[in-house]
């Protein structure tokens, strides 16, 4: 075929379109990266929560700070035949140091957990030491946390919180994530009501928000309560939206600025090779056969570029991850797959330039005349 | 002169360009007829439309008046994508820079014609191989075009024009590049193929030593035409 005797026997010219599409494949990689590592941080860890919905107070307008739930309200939801599974889930931001003297404080997004619900709707995996024990001073920390702060299962803590601070033991490690911008760790319910509140009453709201397994929770009415999908509420987190917005933004500006480099790349090429378009078209070749031919360039040249910048981009973010500073590029298997077929696409896109250019060549010019 | 079933048929033929409000009538009133095995030359100063009138009986450009019949087809009122397959099928072309794919070696710049006319690639294999022999370049057919001396491109490009077994080989200043042995190396090549297949063949010329190599020699001027001599050979 035409195109690729092209692209084998101009391999440096191709070559060098080729690096320039790696170099913008990776740059658009990496700002997806960015974008997924960003929405990690800011909420991985209500990904990694079982149930499909969470129900906040309905003053607190899906904001997981201001929303507070009492039992009255969990009830409530228990009730629904719609709803199969509760759980309450408490938030509290809140500073972290070692017990040693001089040990650094570090922020984390404490969650509760209640441990009678543990049953009913998925809870953080435990893959080191053991679960919390009821109403006792215990922590359950991330991964992240762990790596984070240095401290270990066994290590003792103390938690800063209205201007005191309370004594804590690392008992266990839980794939938990990211909550807040923070890593996220776990303790009892009741011990959350005594941080947040510093009191049990009956009237002592009992969480932040409920976790909730149910289908059909659009349709859902409660009283003083919002039900909203997983989606809806991480978007909701605060700072997520303009954060992704931000990203987007980039995502979109990279994807336009690789359509116009690959079609005016492709384009020049084609007007260096008008004499010869026009010869082709003389001899019988058609408009169509000949942006074929361009087509087919394009995306192989695409592919090629794609093709390195991937593992380029995945190297990049394994190095990134090994920094002592988190650098939050994260890849999941749809990012690559989503943005290869969009960057193939836009050089489609692109090449519809040429296409039209070549449309317009007019076969006269292969005797050297103008119609 | 007038040709007993001619297989191409040329009536009243006109072209008009616009440049700006002025007209410019580059082809005028143009008719004749030739028939397959002929070698026609067209000589005339530059200007005088023989290109533009070569081009019309390519199809390559559209008359402003009169009939063009090749094998008793009108051609000149077909459309973009007829013309493209009139072209593919029919005319076979040397252009005055042989033009090939510089990128392609001399056999694949023969074997693209048959990719485009949709040639099986054994039957086109075949085909190549032949005219590579018979145009004595059979070991030059892996040389890529930019690898060739200017007669050897001249000869593959006569080599293209034949690919399809086109009934119209238009040849255009097919010598201007060469020098005089070598142009007219080519010039007999084209009549020995012209003659071995039975296809017409028309050249645009402004060398007359090489025009007097053809059956008939017309001339144009200011846009007529006229039969300068019949064949001397």
């Amino acid at each position: 075929m035409l195109a690729l005797k092209e692209l084998i026997r101009r391999r440096l010219q191709f070559s060098l379109i080729a690096l320039v599409i790696t170099l913008i494949a990776y740059l658009i990689l990496m700002i997806n990266g960015l974008g997924v590592g960003l929405n990690q941080l800011a909420g991985s860890a209500l990904w990694k929560l079982g149930g499909n919905a969470i129900a906040y107070a309905e003053e607190a307008e899906i904001s997981i700070i201001r929303s507070e739930l009492g039992i009255e309200a969990l009830n409530a939801l228990k009730n629904q035949p719609e709803i199969d599974h509760v759980s309450a889930l408490g938030y509290l931001a809140v500073n972290i140091g070692g017990e040693a003297e001089g040990t650094n404080l570090r922020s984390a997004a404490l969650l509760s957990l209640n441990l009678d619900e543990q049953t009913t709707i998925e809870m953080p995996k435990i893959i080191a030491g053991r679960t919390l024990q009821s109403d006792n001073p215990e922590i359950l920390a991330s991964t992240e946390f762990l790596k984070d702060s240095g401290l270990s299962i066994g290590d003792e803590v103390l938690i800063q919180i209205r201007l005191g601070e309370w004594p804590f033991t690392i008992v266990g490690e839980v794939e938990a994530g990211m909550f807040f911008f923070q890593p996220t760790i776990f303790v009892d319910q009741l011990i959350w009501q005594d941080l947040k509140y510093g009191e049990r009453v009956a009237t002592t709201p009992i969480a932040s928000v409920v976790l909730l397994s149910a289908e059909n929770f659009e349709n859902l009415e409660i009283e003083g309560v919002d039900i909203v999908s997983k989606k809806e509420a991480f978007a909701n987190i605060e700072g997520v939206a303009g954060q992704q917005s931000t990203v987007a933004a980039l995502r979109v500006f990279g994807y336009l600025i690789g359509a116009l480099v690959v079609g005016a790349f492709f384009y020049v090429l084609t007007l260096q090779k008008e004499a010869q378009l026009g010869v082709l078209k003389a001899i019988g070749a058609s408009s169509t056969y000949l942006f074929f031919q361009v087509m087919t360039q394009t995306i192989l040249i695409s592919l090629i570029g794609i093709a390195v910048s991937v593992p380029l981009a995945w190297g990049t973010a394994e190095g990134l991850s090994k920094l002592p500073t988190r650098v939050p590029v994260a890849f999941e298997v749809e990012t690559f797959v989503t943005t290869s077929i969009i960057l193939v696409v836009m050089g489609i896109i692109g090449s519809l330039l040429s296409g039209s250019r070549i449309a317009r060549v007019d076969p006269i010019i292969a005797l050297g005349q103008q119609q | 002169m007038t040709v007993v079933n001619p297989m191409l048929e040329v009536t009243a033929l006109g072209k008009t360009y616009s440049s700006g409000s002025e007209k410019v009538h580059a082809v005028k009133e143009v008719s004749f007829t030739a028939s397959s095995g002929e070698f026609i030359a067209i000589v005339g100063p530059s200007g005088s439309g023989k290109t533009t009138l070569l081009a019309m009986l390519g199809a390559l450009l559209t008359p402003s008046q009169g009939e063009i019949q090749v094998n008793n087809q009108q051609i000149e009122r077909l459309s973009a994508k007829k013309r493209t397959n009139y072209r593919k099928k029919n005319v076979g072309y040397v252009f005055q820079s042989n033009n090939l794919v510089p990128f392609l070696t001399a056999k694949e710049n023969l074997l693209l014609i048959s990719t485009i006319g949709g040639v099986k690639k054994n039957i086109a294999q075949n085909r190549a191989t032949q005219l590579l022999e018979e145009l004595g370049l059979s070991e030059r057919a892996n040389a890529l075009a930019t690898e060739l001396s200017g007669g050897e491109r001249q000869r593959i490009a006569i080599g293209r024009a034949l690919m399809n077994r086109p009934d119209l080989i238009l040849v255009d200043e097919p010598t201007a590049a060469l020098d005089s042995e070598r142009g007219e190396r080519v010039v007999r090549s084209l009549i020995k193929e012209v003659k071995q297949r039975n296809v017409l063949g028309i050249m645009v010329t402004h060398d007359l030593a090489m025009a007097n190599k053809a059956d008939r020699v017309l001339e144009m001027k200011d846009g007529f035409l006229n039969e300068l001599q019949e064949s001397n050979n």
